[in-house]
């Protein structure tokens, strides 16, 4: 045990608990995405899809599992964040980015801002969502989920925070993906940050698309 | 040749109790030939006629290899210039009447003595715990006895060429050492001589890199953008898993 907390309290075994709990996130962030975009499919499908999920015990394994995580990434973030201002005490008079091989973006840069959004965003989606008004279905046992995700989206204040949430969510993501794999000593190849980029654009626009067109079209699904 | 005159913003601190500020000077008569310390020397010549303190900074071989100078010119650790030392910089990278903002490396771990002077011992603390080899190996072999592949040799030479200046902690948002580190790893870790301390070193080193308090890795390369020998930040990713290694090898000895 004692073997095991020093590789987590040492400077690289923080990094990495960052980035294998940031990667195992992300890799939900994929899951969830796929469900919602069985709303665009029909409504049985979506409350289907919701009814089979929360109807596995193995649910509550799974969503303390991803409370673990979460919890996991924002203490270690924000005690990360902390030690990293402290290295530094005194700020420059002025201080410019060195540009070349620099990979410094406003994204990486914002790290524990974004993150800090997502901290907020997450309880007050589950509040919404999964603790939020419940309509049953035609079909008896079986939640309408589908009814309180139009309703909300039709409402332009929710569309807007999910839009910005998920444009920051995108933010988060742009540095996350490369970082995490170079934490973790797997690679630090321009490929695989090209490729997480392009997926951080993927994943936050396809989750705020969704809001938007229900908005847009929501009569319609 | 063309004379120019710059507008100089210098750190002046008096020592590591005092608070510093930055004071303007001006910088006259100045050749576009000339290297940023030597164009800080004639300022010093001013300073020193008028009876006044001369600006404190580093600096040995002035040609770029020793690792003693170091400067953040105009935000920038060792200025505009990639590759380049503050020693080897010259004025006419510069734009005549520009105004040049001078700071000292800005780190817990590297306290400020004087000026731009600041105290870099804990980089040779990091060393002292393991940045060498200490078997014994006898007298030089004949070279071409250990085959080393070419690609292999180059990246050790790659690392090797680690000045140890700081450039790397000055640029880092978090102050990190890690580049620095990872450098003095790798260029044992990637020799077959570097092996059988391998894990050792790296556990020792990194757990005093923690000790001086240097901050995390963010991985954004800052370091590598700054670093006068453009060591690339991949000797960070092998630092990663070089330590992480050692450590769970440690872990699972019986």
């Amino acid at each position: 045990m004692n073997a095991l907390t020093r590789i987590l309290n040492s400077p690289v075994g923080r990094k990495v608990t960052m980035a294998v709990s940031g990667l195992l996130l992300l890799g939900f962030l994929v899951a969830h995405l796929t469900g919602n975009m069985l709303i665009l499919v029909s409504k049985e499908t979506f409350n289907h899809y919701g009814h089979t999920l929360i109807s596995n015990p193995m649910i509550y394994l799974a969503e303390a599992g991803l409370l673990g995580l979460f919890v996991m990434h924002f203490t270690t973030g924000l005690y990360l964040t902390r030690k990293n201002r402290a290295a530094r005490p005194q700020a420059y008079e002025r201080n410019e980015r060195a540009g070349y091989a620099s990979r410094k973006t406003l994204a990486s840069t914002t790290m524990i801002f974004s993150g800090l959004v997502v901290l907020v965003f997450v309880p007050l989606h589950i509040w919404g969502f999964k603790f939020g008004a419940y309509y049953e279905s035609a079909e008896p046992g079986v939640r309408d989920l589908h009814r309180l995700v139009i309703e909300t989206f039709q409402q332009p204040a929710w569309v807007i925070w999910y839009v910005a949430v998920m444009t920051i969510v995108g933010f988060h993501l742009w540095h996350g993906f490369g970082s995490g794999f170079e934490s973790l000593g797997l690679s630090y190849r321009k490929g695989l940050r090209r490729f997480g980029q392009f997926l951080a654009v993927v994943i936050a626009g396809g989750f705020l698309l969704i809001p938007v067109l229900i908005y847009m079209i929501g009569d319609k699904l | 040749m063309s004379e120019m005159t710059f507008n100089l913003r210098v750190w002046r601190q008096a020592n590591s109790e005092s608070s510093g500020r930055l004071v303007d000077y001006t910088a006259e008569r100045i050749s576009e030939h000339m290297s940023f310390l030597e164009m800080l020397d004639i300022v010093n010549d001013k300073i020193i006629l008028e009876g006044d303190d001369p600006i404190a900074y580093d600096f040995d071989c002035r040609e770029g290899i020793c690792g003693s100078c170091g400067i953040v010119i105009n935000g920038v650790p060792h200025g505009p210039n990639p590759g380049t030392t503050s020693c080897q910089l010259f004025m006419r990278h510069f734009k005549a009447d520009e105004t040049i903002t001078i700071e000292p490396w800005r780190a817990k771990s590297f306290p400020l003595i004087k000026d731009l002077v600041v105290d870099r011992s804990s980089f040779d603390r990091i060393i002292a715990t393991g940045g060498y080899i200490s078997c014994n190996t006898g007298a030089a072999p004949e070279a071409n006895n250990t085959p080393i592949p070419k690609d292999i040799a180059d990246e050790a030479f790659d690392a090797a060429a680690c000045i140890g200046c700081g450039a790397c902690v000055a640029a880092c948002k978090n102050a990190s050492a890690v580049l620095f580190v990872g450098a003095k790893l790798q260029h044992l870790a990637l020799m077959p001589q570097g092996q059988a301390e391998r894990d050792r070193r790296a556990l020792r080193m990194v757990d005093q890199m923690e000790a001086e308090g240097f901050g995390a890795c963010s991985n954004e390369g800052e370091c590598e953008a700054v670093c006068p020998k453009e060591i690339s930040t991949k000797h960070i990713a092998r630092l990663n898993r070089d330590y992480m290694r050692a450590a769970v090898k440690q872990a699972l000895r019986p």
